[in-house]
C-alpha cells in the first residue's frame, strides 16, 4: 500500500513526540514551585503534534484508495536535493575558507542552479559572480558594519 | 500630537528620507515579483539593522513593509499573478482590464486604493494604539496569556484545507520556542548541550530559513520560478480621476472598514481581506455579472481593503505586543533585537518611537504613491528581472544574515536546518503561519500563563473568572470548533431542505 502523504506527516510528527517527550522528562524541575514548571510548554507542544498527527493518520488511512498528485514535478525532489546540497557545501566551505573566496564559486553555481530553462553565459556568469560578492561585501563590512566569515583556516 | 509632530520631522531627516525612498522602492520590487514578499524583504534587512540605530533600522523595515505590500498588485494586474495572498482577488478584474487595453487605469486604481487604505488605516492605528494601550496596561498576565492563546488558535484554525495541520504548525511552533532556557526559571530545555542553543533559536535565521532560503529551492524544482511575458501599451498618467473615486465610493468604504477590521483580528488579515470586500464589492454592483471581466470596482474592493489591513495589524501590534500575522511578528522581532518589548508599555514609555513608527509608516505610504505615480510606466521591467540573478543575491544575503546574528557559523547551520524542516512542511500540506505566530508568542504565552498561576497561589481560576481572559478563551474555542460546526449545520440544512442549499453553494461559488 502506498501511503499518503498525511499519513507519513503523521508517523513523522508521532516519532518526533515520543523523541521530544523523553527529551522532556530530562528538564530539571525545580521543586516546589507554585506553577506548573518548565516541562509545560514542551509537554502542550507534544500534545498538540500528537493529536494532530493521530488525525492525519486517520485521514490519510481513510482516503487511502484516492489519488494522490505529487507535489513536485518529474526530476522536482533530485532538483530540491541538489539545491539544498549546495547550500550545504557552501556553509560548510564558508567555515573554513571565508565569505570572499567561496561567495564567487557559489554564486556562480547557484545562477546555474536556478537558471531553469533561461541561457546563461560563462564569462557574464564569473563576472557578476564576482562583482556580486564584491558589492555585498562593501555594503555589508563598510556600510553597514557587519562582519563577514574570515574562514577556520586564515584564523577566522 | 507633539510627539506625533517631532516623529514626522524625524523621518523627514535627509538621511531618513532617503532611506525611506529606497527601501519603499525595494519594496515595491520585492511586492511586485510574485515569489518575493515585504514579509522575505523584512527578513532580509532585518540582520543589516543589527549595527544600525533604533530609528534608522524602524524607517528601513516600516518602508519596506509598505512597499512592500503596496506592490503586490502591480504582476496581479499585469500578468494575472498575485504579488503574494493579499492581491488574489485583485487579478479577478485586474488582469482582464490589462487584456482590454486598460493596464493604466487598473494600475492606477491599485496604487491610489493602496494609498487610501494605507493612509486613512494608519491615520485611525494612530489614534486609537494609545487608548488602547492605555486601557491594556490594567490587564493581568491572564488576560494576556488568554491573547496569545487565542491569537495562536484563530490563525491554526483558518488553515486552509484542515485544521490539523494548522494545530500541528502551532504545535511545532511551541516547541521550536521551547528551545533555549525557560523565561521563569532559567531551566534549560532541548540544548543538547550547545552552547549556542541556550538562548534558543532566532527569530531571524528562522525567518530566512523558512522564507527566503526554502522559498527559492522550493520554487526552483517546482519550475515556479519563471514570469510570462508581459505586454502592455499606452502606461503614461495616473490612469484615474477624482470621478473615479466617487463613482466608487461606496465599495472603497467598505473595503476600508473590513480591511481595518479584520487587519486588526490576530492571524487573518490582507490575505482574507482582500477576498471579503471583493465579494461584497460584486455583492452590492447593480451589474455583478461585470465582475471577473474587468470591472474597476474589484480592483479598488481589493486593493483599498488589503492595504486597510497594514493599519489594523498596526494596532495590536502596538498597543497590545501581540503580532496579527507574519509581517508584524518580524516587526516584533526587530523592536527585540533592539532592546524594546512593543506592548502597552512600550507605547507609554517610549511615546517617541511609538509615535515614529506611526509617522514613518505614513510618510512611506506616501512616498510609495508618488515613487509609483512617477515610476509607472516601468513595472512591466520589475516583472523581467531574471530570477536566476535575484534569487542568487538573495541565498548569498540569507548567508551573511544567518552569519550576523551572532557572528559566527552556527546561525548558518540553524537556518540550513530549518529549510529542511520548511521544506518537509511544504510537502506535507503544513501552513507556516500558525508555526511563525506560535514560535513568537510561545514565550509569552508560556510567562503569562505561569505567571497567572504563580500570582493566583497556584489556582487556574482567574483564566476563567476574570471575565476578558474568558472571553477570549471562549473565542478560541469557538474558532477550533467552528468548521466542524459550521459543516454540520449546513449539512443538517441540506438534509432538511435541498433546494436552498443548493442555491446557497451557487452564491458561495461566486
Amino acid at each position: 500500500m502506498k501511503m499518503r502523504r498525511d499519513m507519513v506527516t503523521g508517523i513523522v510528527g508521532l516519532l518526533t513526540c515520543v523523541f521530544f517527550f523523553f527529551m522532556t522528562l530530562q528538564v530539571r524541575q525545580p521543586a516546589k514551585l507554585l506553577e506548573p514548571g518548565p516541562r509545560l510548554l514542551p509537554f502542550v507542544a507534544l500534545f498538540l503534534i500528537g493529536i494532530s498527527s493521530i488525525a492525519l493518520i486517520i485521514r490519510g488511512y481513510k482516503d487511502r484508495a484516492k489519488e494522490e498528485k505529487p507535489y513536485f514535478p518529474k526530476g522536482g525532489v533530485l532538483k530540491v536535493t541538489k539545491s539544498f546540497l549546495m547550500l550545504v557545501v557552501y556553509a560548510v566551505a564558508m567555515t573554513y575558507l571565508g565569505f570572499v573566496i567561496t561567495t564567487p564559486f557559489a554564486t556562480a553555481a547557484f545562477i546555474y542552479d536556478l537558471k531553469g530553462n533561461s541561457e546563461v553565459k560563462p564569462v557574464p556568469t564569473a563576472i557578476i559572480s564576482v562583482v556580486v560578492t564584491a558589492v555585498l561585501y562593501a555594503m555589508f563590512v563598510f556600510a553597514f558594519q557587519i562582519k563577514l566569515p574570515a574562514g577556520v583556516l586564515f584564523g577566522g | 500630537m507633539a510627539a506625533y509632530l517631532s516623529a514626522l520631522l524625524v523621518c523627514m531627516k535627509p538621511l531618513n528620507l532617503l532611506l525611506i525612498f529606497a527601501m519603499v522602492a525595494l519594496g515595491i520590487v520585492f511586492g511586485a515579483i510574485p515569489g518575493l514578499s515585504a514579509t522575505l524583504g523584512i527578513a532580509l534587512l532585518l540582520p543589516i539593522t543589527f549595527g544600525l540605530s533604533t530609528e534608522t533600522s524602524f524607517v528601513m523595515l516600516l518602508a519596506i513593509w509598505i512597499g512592500g505590500v503596496s506592490g503586490t498588485f502591480i504582476s496581479a494586474v499585469l500578468i494575472g499573478i498575485p504579488g503574494s495572498s493579499s492581491a488574489i482577488a485583485t487579478c479577478f478584474d485586474g488582469y482582464p482590464m490589462t487584456q482590454k487595453g486598460q493596464a493604466s487605469k487598473a494600475l492606477g486604481i491599485g496604487m491610489t486604493a493602496s494609498f487610501i487604505g494605507t493612509v486613512c488605516s494608519v491615520a485611525i492605528a494612530t489614534v486609537l494604539s494609545p487608548v488602547i494601550a492605555e486601557a491594556a496596561l490594567h490587564l493581568g498576565p491572564w488576560e494576556y496569556f488568554s491573547l496569545c492563546f487565542c491569537a495562536i488558535t484563530l490563525i491554526a484554525s483558518l488553515s486552509k484545507g484542515n485544521i490539523f495541520k494548522g494545530i500541528m504548525s502551532a504545535g511545532i511552533g511551541l516547541l521550536m520556542g521551547c528551545i533555549g532556557m525557560d523565561p521563569i526559571n532559567g531551566a534549560t530545555r532541548f540544548t543538547f548541550g550547545n552552547v549556542y542553543l541556550t538562548s534558543g533559536i532566532s527569530t531571524v535565521a528562522q525567518m530566512l530559513g523558512m522564507f527566503a532560503m526554502c522559498q527559492i529551492i522550493r520554487d526552483n524544482a517546482k519550475g515556479e520560478a519563471k514570469m510570462p511575458d508581459v505586454d502592455v501599451k499606452n502606461m503614461k498618467g495616473l490612469g484615474v480621476g477624482f470621478k473615479d473615486i466617487i463613482e466608487n465610493i461606496k465599495t472603497i468604504l467598505f473595503a476600508f472598514a473590513s480591511g481595518l477590521w479584520i487587519g486588526f483580528l490576530p492571524g487573518m488579515g490582507s490575505g482574507i481581506s482582500n477576498m471579503v470586500a471583493y465579494g461584497y464589492a460584486k455583492g452590492i454592483s447593480k451589474d455583478p455579472e461585470s465582475f471577473g471581466k474587468g470591472n474597476p470596482a474589484g480592483v479598488w474592493a481589493s486593493e483599498t481593503a488589503n492595504n486597510a489591513s497594514l493599519g489594523g495589524a498596526l494596532i495590536p501590534m502596538m498597543a497590545l505586543g501581540i503580532p496579527g500575522d507574519g509581517i508584524t511578528a518580524m516587526l516584533i522581532a526587530g523592536l527585540t533585537i533592539h532592546g524594546l518589548q512593543a506592548g502597552p508599555l512600550f507605547m507609554t514609555e517610549q511615546p517617541d518611537l511609538a509615535m515614529l513608527i506611526f509617522a514613518c509608516v505614513m510618510v512611506s505610504a506616501i512616498v510609495t504613491y508618488l515613487i509609483q505615480i512617477v515610476t509607472k510606466r516601468w513595472f512591466p521591467y520589475i516583472l523581467k528581472i531574471p530570477y536566476h540573478y535575484l534569487y542568487t543575491v538573495i541565498l548569498v544575503i540569507s548567508f551573511i544574515g544567518g552569519y550576523g546574528i551572532s557572528n559566527t557559523m552556527f546561525n548558518i547551520y540553524v537556518m540550513l536546518a530549518l529549510c529542511l524542516l520548511s521544506l518537509f512542511m511544504s510537502v506535507a500540506g503544513l501552513p507556516t503561519s500558525p508555526l511563525v505566530l506560535a514560535f513568537i508568542l510561545s514565550s509569552k504565552l508560556e510567562r503569562y500563563f505561569r505567571q497567572g498561576i504563580s500570582y493566583a497561589h497556584g489556582s487556574y481560576a482567574p483564566f476563567f473568572t476574570r471575565p476578558i481572559s474568558l472571553i477570549l478563551l471562549i473565542i478560541s474555542v469557538l474558532c477550533v470548533f467552528w468548521p466542524y460546526i459550521s459543516d454540520h449545520l449546513k449539512a443538517k440544512k441540506a438534509a432538511k431542505n435541498p433546494a436552498p442549499a443548493a442555491a446557497n453553494a451557487d452564491v458561495n461559488d461566486d
